[in-house]
C-alpha cells in the first residue's frame, strides 16, 4: 500500500514537472522575444552594411554598451558554478530544484557574451584574425579560451543530470510529440538508471562542479584584467578581479530569484519551488550585496579619499556630475535596497524577492555601464583637436537594438530550454521525496 | 523750427549712410615685402642662395608662403636667371648655382645675387641684392686633438688667406652645432688660420666612435655662410644598451611569449580540457555500458 502511494506521488511529480507546450501567452511572450531579437538582427545587418559608424562609438568611447552587456552576460553566467557547483559541493540540499533554472541561465548568458563580443569587433570575421594573430600574453585571448572552456563546462554540467529525467521524457512520447521524442532519444535513449551509469554520472558531475569553480573566477577575473590592465582611471584598481566576481555572484544569483519567480507562478510550481527556498535565496543574495557593498567602498572610498587630479574627473562626474544619476541609481537600487529589503524576513517572501531580483539584476546592468563608459571619457592623456561630440556617449538605436536583441536572445534560449526540458530536475525531486518519506 | 529739425536729421542720417559704405573709398594698400638674400656654400661645393620673404604685420615680421621670385646672377638678365623660386610655408626658397652659370661664376672674383618679386594683389613688388667675395674655408685637425679652420678668399688668379673672420669650431650634433670648448667663435691669424683645442672627449659618436667636426663662417658680410666637415674618431664609441626588443616579454609578439607564461596558459588548458574530454569519454562509457546490459 505504501509502496503504491509512493508510485502515485512519484507519478504526480512527472505530471508536475514535464516540460508543457506553450499557450496563448507563452506564444505571444516567445512572439514579443523573436520580433526584438529580429530588430536586434536588422540593427546588426546595418552595421555590417554601413560599419561601426552607425554606433556612437568613437574615439572616447570605443567600448560602449555592447562592452557593458558583455561584461553583463559574463558575470550573469557564473550563476550556474554557485548554485549548482557551490551548493552542491557544500551539501546544501535545498537548492537542488535551482540548479536547472542557474544552468539555463549560464547556458544562455555563456552564449550571448560570445555573441556580442563579435558584435563589438565590427566586422565578425575579425574573430578569425584571433586565432591566427592573438597574443597569448593578451588578457583578450585568455578570455577568448577561458569563455570556451566556461561554455564547455556549462553545457556538461547541464547535460549530465539531465540523463535521468530524459529517461522519464522518454516514456512520454505522446506528450512531448514525435519531434522533440527523437530529440530526447538522441540526447539519452542510452541511460537506462543502472547503478554502474549512476556512478559514473555522479562521479562526471562531481568532476564539473570542482572544475567549473576556478573557471567561473577565471572567466570574470579575466573579464575584470581587460580593464585592470589597461591604464586608465577607474580601471587602474587590484581589487578589480575580486570585485567583478562579487558582483557577478549578486546578479547571477539575483537573475535566479527573478527565474525561480516567473517559472513557480507560470508553471504552478508552488510545492517544489517554496517560499522557504525564496527565504534562503534571499539569505544568499543579502549576503553577496554586503559583499558587493564591501568591495564598491573600497573601490570608490580611497580613490575618493585621495581624488587624485588624473582621475578626479572621472571621479567627480561619477559622484556628482553627468553619470551621478545612473550611478546612484545602480548603487541604491542594486545594493542598498535590496539589503534593506532582504533584512527583512516579510522581504524574503516570493512577492517581495521577486522584485528585489529585478532591481538586483537592472541595477547591475547599470553598473557595468558605469564600469565601461564613464573611464572612457576621462583619459589620463585627453586628445586633441576632436569634434565636441567625442566628448560624450549615448548609445545609439542600432547599439540599443542589438542590446535588447541579445538580452531577449538569452531570454528566448532560456524560453525554449524551459520548453524542452524540466525546470526542476524530476529525478533528483523524486529520489528527495523519497528519502524525505523516509 | 521743424523743417530745420527735419534738413538736420535728413543731412546726419545721409553722412551717416555715406560713411558707412565704402564704394567711394579706396582700395587697400598693398602690403610691402621685405627680401634677404643669403649665399651659402658648404664643404667648397656648388654653391645655394636661400632667400627669406617677411612682411611687417602690426609691427612684428611674419614669414611669407607662396611668393615667387626669380634670382639672377650679378645682373637682372635672362642668360644670369640662377632660378625661378617659390617660398615655402617659413617663408624661404633656395636654389643652386646652375651649370648653365659656370662660367659667369668662374668670371669674376666677386658676385652680386638679385631676387626680384614682381608684386601681386596683395604685395607690392620688390627685389633684393646680396654681393659676396668668393671665399673657402678648410678644416683640418692637429696631434694633441685640435681643430684648425682656413679661410681664403679669391684675388685676382689665386687663393689668399683671410685675417680676422670670426669662425665657429664645433661638432655636428643631432639638434645642432656644439662648440669643440667654451669659446664661441675663433679669429682667423694672418695666414687665414684659427684653432682650438677640442674639449669634448665624451661625447658620443657611432658604433666606431666617429664624430663630424665642422667650421663656419656664419652669415658674414663679406664671404656669405661658408661651412667645412670632417670626420674624426674622437667621439666615445656608442654601444648599443640592452633592450627587451626581441626578447621573450608580456609585449611582445606572440612567437615572443615569455616561456613560463606558456608553461602556465598551456598547463592550465591542457589540465582542464583533459578533464572535460575524459568527461565526454565518460558519456560514450555511460552509452556503452547500457549496450551491455
Amino acid at each position: 500500500m505504501k509502496n503504491s502511494k509512493s508510485i502515485a506521488s512519484d507519478e504526480q511529480i512527472i505530471q508536475d514537472l514535464l516540460p508543457r507546450k506553450f499557450k496563448t501567452s507563452g506564444r505571444i511572450w516567445v512572439g514579443i522575444l523573436i520580433a526584438i531579437c529580429l530588430v536586434g538582427v536588422y540593427a546588426y545587418y546595418r552595421q555590417l552594411r554601413y560599419g561601426l559608424v552607425v554606433t556612437n562609438m568613437r574615439d572616447y568611447v570605443s567600448w560602449g554598451i555592447y562592452i557593458s552587456n558583455f561584461v553583463f552576460f559574463v558575470a550573469i553566467s557564473l550563476v550556474g558554478s554557485l548554485i549548482t557547483a557551490v551548493f552542491r559541493l557544500a551539501g546544501v540540499k535545498w537548492g537542488a530544484p535551482l540548479t536547472r533554472i542557474a544552468e539555463m541561465i549560464a547556458v544562455a548568458a555563456i552564449i550571448f557574451a560570445s555573441i556580442i563580443i563579435i558584435v563589438d569587433m565590427g566586422s565578425p570575421e575579425r574573430f578569425y584574425n584571433l586565432f591566427i594573430w592573438g597574443r597569448i600574453q593578451s588578457p583578450i585571448i585568455w578570455d577568448v579560451i577561458v569563455i570556451t572552456t566556461y561554455f564547455f563546462i556549462s553545457i556538461l554540467l547541464l547535460y549530465y543530470p539531465l540523463l535521468p529525467d530524459i529517461k522519464i521524457l522518454l516514456r512520454f512520447k505522446e506528450k512531448s510529440g514525435p519531434g522533440l521524442h527523437k530529440f530526447y532519444s538522441f540526447l539519452g535513449s542510452f541511460w537506462t538508471g543502472s547503478h554502474k551509469q549512476y556512478l559514473l554520472s555522479k562521479k562526471a558531475i562531481y568532476a564539473l562542479c570542482v572544475a567549473i569553480i576556478p573557471v567561473a573566477f577565471t572567466i570574470h577575473t579575466v573579464t575584470s584584467w581587460l580593464f585592470a590592465t589597461t591604464y586608465r582611471p577607474g580601471w587602474d584598481s587590484t581589487n578589480f578581479g575580486a570585485y567583478f566576481i562579487a558582483g557577478a555572484f549578486l546578479v547571477g544569483a539575483g537573475s535566479v530569484v527573478v527565474a525561480m519567480y516567473i517559472f513557480r507562478k507560470w508553471y504552478h510550481l508552488e510545492k517544489y519551488i517554496t517560499p522557504d527556498h525564496f527565504d534562503k535565496m534571499g539569505r544568499v543574495l543579502v549576503l553577496l550585496c554586503l559583499l558587493y557593498l564591501y568591495f564598491n567602498v573600497n573601490e570608490f572610498l580611497t580613490p575618493f579619499f585621495k581624488m587624485k587630479e588624473s582621475e578626479a574627473g572621472y571621479l567627480n562626474d561619477l559622484f556628482s556630475g553627468s553619470f551621478a544619476p545612473v550611478f546612484w541609481f545602480a548603487i541604491f537600487t542594486g545594493i542598498i535596497l535590496p539589503i534593506i529589503i532582504l533584512l527583512f524576513k516579510q522581504g524574503r517572501k516570493p512577492l517581495p524577492m521577486f522584485i528585489v531580483g529585478i532591481m538586483v539584476v537592472v541595477g547591475a546592468w547599470f553598473k557595468r555601464y558605469l564600469i565601461v563608459t564613464p573611464t572612457l571619457l576621462h583619459p589620463f592623456m585627453p586628445m586633441h583637436d576632436v569634434p565636441e561630440m567625442y566628448h560624450h556617449y549615448f548609445p545609439s538605436w542600432e547599439e540599443w537594438a542589438i542590446t535588447l536583441g541579445s538580452l531577449a536572445g538569452a531570454m528566448l534560449i532560456i524560453t525554449i530550454l524551459c520548453r524542452i526540458f524540466p525546470i526542476v530536475p524530476i529525478q533528483e525531486t523524486i529520489n528527495e521525496h523519497h528519502e524525505t518519506a523516509k | 523750427m521743424k523743417l530745420l529739425n527735419k534738413i538736420l536729421f535728413g543731412s546726419l542720417s545721409a553722412i551717416f549712410l555715406l560713411s558707412s559704405y565704402n564704394g567711394f573709398s579706396q582700395a587697400p594698400d598693398k602690403g610691402s615685402l621685405s627680401v634677404a638674400i643669403n649665399y651659402f656654400n658648404d664643404n667648397n661645393k656648388i654653391p645655394y642662395v636661400l632667400v627669406r620673404v617677411k612682411t611687417k604685420v602690426d609691427g612684428k615680421f611674419k614669414t611669407v608662403p607662396g611668393i615667387p621670385l626669380k634670382l639672377f646672377l650679378n645682373k637682372d638678365s635672362a642668360g644670369l636667371l640662377i632660378g625661378k623660386v617659390v617660398t615655402n610655408e617659413s617663408g624661404e626658397a633656395t636654389s643652386f648655382i646652375p651649370p648653365s652659370l659656370k662660367k659667369a661664376w668662374g668670371a669674376t672674383i666677386k658676385h652680386s645675387f638679385h631676387a626680384s618679386f614682381m608684386g601681386n594683389t596683395k604685395y607690392d613688388s620688390t627685389s633684393a641684392d646680396l654681393t659676396v667675395g668668393k671665399a673657402k674655408l678648410l678644416i683640418d685637425t692637429v696631434a694633441g686633438r685640435s681643430v684648425v679652420a682656413t679661410l681664403y678668399e679669391m684675388k685676382d688668379t689665386s687663393w689668399v688667406p683671410i685675417k680676422g673672420v670670426d669662425v665657429v669650431l664645433a661638432v655636428r650634433r643631432l639638434g645642432g652645432d656644439l662648440n669643440i670648448n667654451e669659446t664661441a667663435t675663433f679669429a682667423t691669424d694672418s695666414t687665414g688660420k684659427a684653432s682650438g683645442d677640442f674639449k669634448r672627449d665624451t661625447i658620443p659618436g657611432d658604433l666606431k666612435g666617429n664624430i663630424t667636426l665642422v667650421a663656419k663662417v656664419v652669415d658674414n658680410d663679406q664671404y656669405g655662410n661658408l661651412s667645412a666637415e670632417k670626420t674624426v674618431h674622437w667621439g666615445s664609441k656608442f654601444v648599443s644598451k640592452a633592450n627587451d626588443f626581441n626578447k621573450r616579454t608580456l609585449f611582445a609578439t606572440r612567437a615572443k611569449a615569455p616561456v613560463w607564461l606558456l608553461f602556465m596558459a598551456l598547463g592550465i588548458i591542457i589540465g582542464v580540457w583533459t578533464v572535460l574530454i575524459l568527461l565526454v569519454q565518460n558519456i560514450l562509457r555511460i552509452k556503452k555500458l547500457a549496450q551491455e546490459e
